[in-house]
């Protein structure tokens, strides 16, 4: 294409104005007040939620694991078992659940979470798995749990 | 919902009371603990957005024992908003006004500072002796270990214990017990 | 970037009244096929009228069938549901077989499905087999009948060994060592 001047060059770019714009309405036809209306307004805030859009993309995925991190602690801990030596041993003993998964066995079955806190409980003694040095977490483990077996 | 399903629904949400004596135990290492009772973390279903945070009765507030020199060197900070309202209050003297105090300002600022904050510390109960209301007790159906074992004194051993204990050296003649 | 699911209705699979297990019922109650007597792009829905509309409302008598003829308009189906849905189906120059074929979907669906969003691809309304998990599942039934506060519960369980009692074990394992020196 041959410009002959930088304002037919600006005129020239993109398709046709009406369907550019409608692209960037759609995006914000949920928003209250101008924002849905003017083009100048939306445009700013479809641009801010797409860049949420995609922050939150990889913040979702960092929240799920940190909650399945926080719900698997609470089942290890009312089994008597550190979370980390409970992963260690369950990799150790070859059971390879994920996070996802294993948050799901302490809340929807709790006695098959039992049975793999009782292995990773074997495995950590036979072994000599140990919480983590800098593991500062209290960690107060209930009756009846340092029982002899 | 079926009448079993409401019926389990119920109990996995049950609240549940629980004593914590705090004789003897460093405040900031029990605020860290009862803060999983208090938010729920110590549960399985925990999820930021359930209300399945417990309740959480404290005993002996008045007992607690700061590390160290803390008794002196904590400072606790209160400003009245007004110019010139600033006040630095050190541990003991907090306590002595309120034997709760520390412990409840320990808890406070142990949790993350949200909306939430507020209603979970309803649901803390501090008492400085073991007087607690009997409609209160009459909940609780769990006890929190203490993290730490409670000191015997000397006064609590018994003469014979006493005796028996080896002795590792004798006093110089000359030496003034006081 | 689409953004047409924002307005949808979104919600999880659910089978109403658990249907067809023991009786099934047909949730498509009523059909209106409109349609062109002229028009061109109404062809295969005018063929569909002419040769096996009438068997359909033979096999379904559940569902009550309306022809709609409208001077050049495009032809629709428009499908309404035991819940309360409609449906719409645009058939512009689609063949008998096409529309015979859309036709037995809306029959066998059981509302709109293109006007609502599924928030998970799967369903149970059984998710635990052992039962979730309640704060009395691992709890010690002796518990039930101790008295709070309690000295003994509170006990922490971890009892590292304090000065006083390595002391007593050094000057116990003396004592024997000493009188086995003697002997």
């Amino acid at each position: 294409m041959v410009f002959t001047s930088v304002a037919n060059f600006v005129r020239s770019r993109g398709p046709d104005e009406f369907w550019r714009k409608r692209k960037i309405f759609k995006m914000a036809a949920h928003y209250i007040g101008r924002s849905r209306n003017c083009y100048s307004l939306a445009i700013r805030s479809v641009h801010r939620a797409l860049v949420f859009a995609t922050k939150g993309r990889a913040l979702k995925k960092q929240d799920l694991a940190n909650l399945w991190v926080t719900r698997i602690t609470a089942g290890c801990e009312q089994h008597d078992v550190n979370y980390h030596v409970f992963r260690e041993s369950l990799s150790r003993s070859n059971i390879m659940l994920n996070r996802k998964s294993l948050a799901d066995l302490a809340c929807w079955e709790p006695f098959t979470f039992k049975a793999l806190t009782d292995i990773a409980q074997k495995r950590a003694l036979e072994e000599g798995i140990a919480p983590p040095k800098g593991n500062k977490v209290l960690f107060v483990p209930k009756r009846g749990s340092q029982k002899k077996t | 919902m079926s009448a079993l399903k409401r019926v389990q629904q119920w109990a996995t949400f049950a609240r549940i009371w629980h004593v914590y004596d705090a004789a003897w135990q460093n405040p900031f290492h029990s605020a860290k603990l009862l803060k999983k009772y208090l938010m729920g973390l110590h549960k399985p279903i925990y999820h930021p957005l359930n209300d399945c945070g417990d309740h959480v009765i404290v005993i002996n507030t008045g007992d607690i024992a700061l590390p160290e020199d803390e008794w002196k060197k904590r400072a606790y900070f209160h400003h009245t908003g007004y110019p010139g309202g600033a006040s630095w209050t050190v541990a003991w003297e907090l306590h002595d006004k309120d034997p709760t105090m520390i412990l409840k300002k320990a808890v406070y600022s142990s949790m993350d500072g949200n909306l939430q904050r507020r209603y979970t510390m309803e649901r803390l109960h501090l008492f400085p002796d073991g007087k607690v209301p009997a409609d209160l007790m009459k909940n609780v159906s769990n006890q929190i270990q203490q993290i730490r074992p409670v000191p015997k004194r000397l006064d609590h051993y018994s003469e014979q214990e006493r005796k028996e204990f080896p002795k590792l050296i004798d006093y110089p003649k000359d030496y003034i017990l006081r | 970037m689409s953004n047409s699911h924002i307005f949808l209705k979104s919600g999880f699979i659910r089978t109403p009244s658990q249907n067809g297990v023991g009786r099934y019922v047909c949730q498509l109650q009523r059909v209106v096929l409109k349609f062109c007597k002229n028009n061109g792009s109404s062809r295969g829905m005018r063929e569909f009228v002419e040769s096996e509309l009438i068997n359909f409302a033979k096999n379904n008598p559940g569902v009550v069938v309306y022809l709609k003829p409208r001077r050049h308009r495009a032809p629709v189906i428009s499908a309404e549901f035991l819940n309360g849905d409609k449906q719409w189906v645009s058939c512009h120059n689609y063949s008998k077989q096409d529309i015979s074929k859309w036709l037995n979907l809306l029959r066998t669906q059981s509302g709109n499905t293109t006007g609502f969003r599924l928030r998970k691809l799967q369903h149970t309304d059984h998710p635990s087999i052992q039962g979730p998990w309640t704060p009395y599942t691992f709890k010690d039934p002796a518990e039930n009948l101790a008295e709070y506060p309690n000295t003994e519960l509170s006990k922490p369980k971890i009892q590292l060994k304090t000065a006083t009692d390595e002391l007593l074990e050094i000057f116990n394992s003396v004592q024997i060592s000493d009188k086995k020196g003697v002997e």
